[in-house]
């Protein structure tokens, strides 16, 4: 992963490599936005160029994991507004079961997975970015700077994403 | 919910994603980064190429006209190079920005758009209007007898009538979609201003 000090010194980590550390970042934010399998590679494709052509304006100022996570946010949230919106449709590609060494817990764990990308995405999308970005591990204060928001007014919006979807996911039990 | 619940639900939703999409997101970001190289080298090759191609003009054929029109190219290739530039760094700083900041960027961008498009639907008439007025002028002025053609091959005219319309009326269907696409995603964009305002003013109430 590249650390900050390569990136003050001017070294900026080749795209391969942050395709490699931050990619699966960029697919859940992606997926968490758009549930068509084509709509979806499409928005991959938008996210990966918006953050090709922004790498040389970053600046060592937040992690760079912050910085991906924001431009992938954005370009999601302006793609599904682009979009006339079909209802979300369950689709998750998920571990094949194959090699697993326990089958049936690997089922039930794709299962509530499904379940949470499901409840994520018809959040609405204030609350949405806002839990897929605790979702993602980034700290209050991280999130508070990510979207410039007050922290009280961070915990009000996550407290009412929590509600909603617990919700939804108690709904499905 | 409890944190504790949400902790758990982080750790579901961070597991390492199938390797094979692992694989097709590299796939993906190799063609993306191919392209994106290609773009900025094809860009500037046609820079280079344009200069070259006036200034070998400008060497053989030294007279004002060539100056001026190869002068042209080249300023209105500085143009679009700068206003695509411009365009670009704005809407990068807007993606790594706040959200909110992003949505209220795409709304002014999305407008300024309308207007332009609706301008250009109002004008497109006029202009060809002026545009046929005007070929006309200079062609009774350098007396290459083209409307006396017109005159003389009955069929022309028709042809020339036709083709005119198809063209405005392609132009005014093409505008018209833009409108309508435009003010649709305006339209969305508006509703999620308005689902932020409304969580923000709901955090003071």
């Amino acid at each position: 992963m590249a650390t900050i000090s390569d990136i003050a010194e001017g070294k900026q980590p080749p795209f391969e490599r942050i395709v490699a550390d931050h990619g699966a970042l960029i697919t859940r934010i992606a997926m968490s936005y758009e549930a068509d399998p084509a709509l979806r590679e499409d928005l991959t494709q938008q996210i990966l160029l918006a953050v090709w052509q922004a790498l040389p304006s970053y600046r060592a100022d937040a992690s760079l994991k912050t910085f991906i996570a924001r431009i992938a946010q954005n370009r999601s949230i302006s793609f599904v507004a682009k979009q006339v919106r079909q209802p979300p449709t369950a689709e998750i590609p998920d571990k094949l079961e194959a090699d697993d060494p326990n089958p049936e817990e690997s089922a039930i764990d794709a299962s509530e997975r499904r379940a949470l990308l499901e409840a994520t995405r018809r959040l609405p999308v204030p609350q949405r970015e806002v839990i897929v970005l605790v979702l993602e591990g980034f700290s209050y204060a991280e999130i508070s700077d990510m979207l410039s928001i007050a922290p009280n007014a961070l915990a009000l919006r996550l407290s009412r994403a929590k509600a909603a979807l617990k919700a939804m996911l108690e709904q499905r039990r | 919910m409890t944190d504790f619940d949400l902790e758990r639900l982080g750790d579901m939703w961070r597991q390492e994603p199938d390797p094979a999409e692992m694989a097709a997101l590299r796939r993906t970001a190799e063609t993306v980064a191919r392209r994106a190289r290609r773009d900025q080298f094809t860009d500037s090759a046609l820079a280079v190429i344009v200069s070259a191609i006036v200034l070998v003009l400008a060497l053989t054929n030294p007279n004002p006209e060539t100056l001026m029109v190869g002068g042209a190219a080249i300023a209105l290739m500085l143009y679009s190079s700068i206003r695509q530039r411009h365009f670009r760094k704005l809407e990068l700083k807007s993606l790594a920005g706040s959200t909110e900041e992003m949505i209220d960027q795409s709304i002014a961008r999305i407008e300024a758009t309308v207007k332009r498009t609706r301008l250009g639907l109002i004008g497109s008439v006029p202009a060809m209007i002026i545009g046929i007025g005007f070929g006309a002028v200079l062609d009774r002025g350098a007396g290459s007898g083209l409307l006396a053609r017109f005159a003389a091959e009955p069929w022309l005219p028709i042809i020339v009538a036709l083709a005119g319309i198809a063209i405005v009326s392609a132009s005014f269907v093409h505008y018209a979609r833009a409108i309508r696409r435009d003010r649709n995603e305006l339209e969305r964009l508006v509703a999620l201003r308005e689902a932020f305002k409304q969580e923000s003013e709901s955090s003071f109430s």
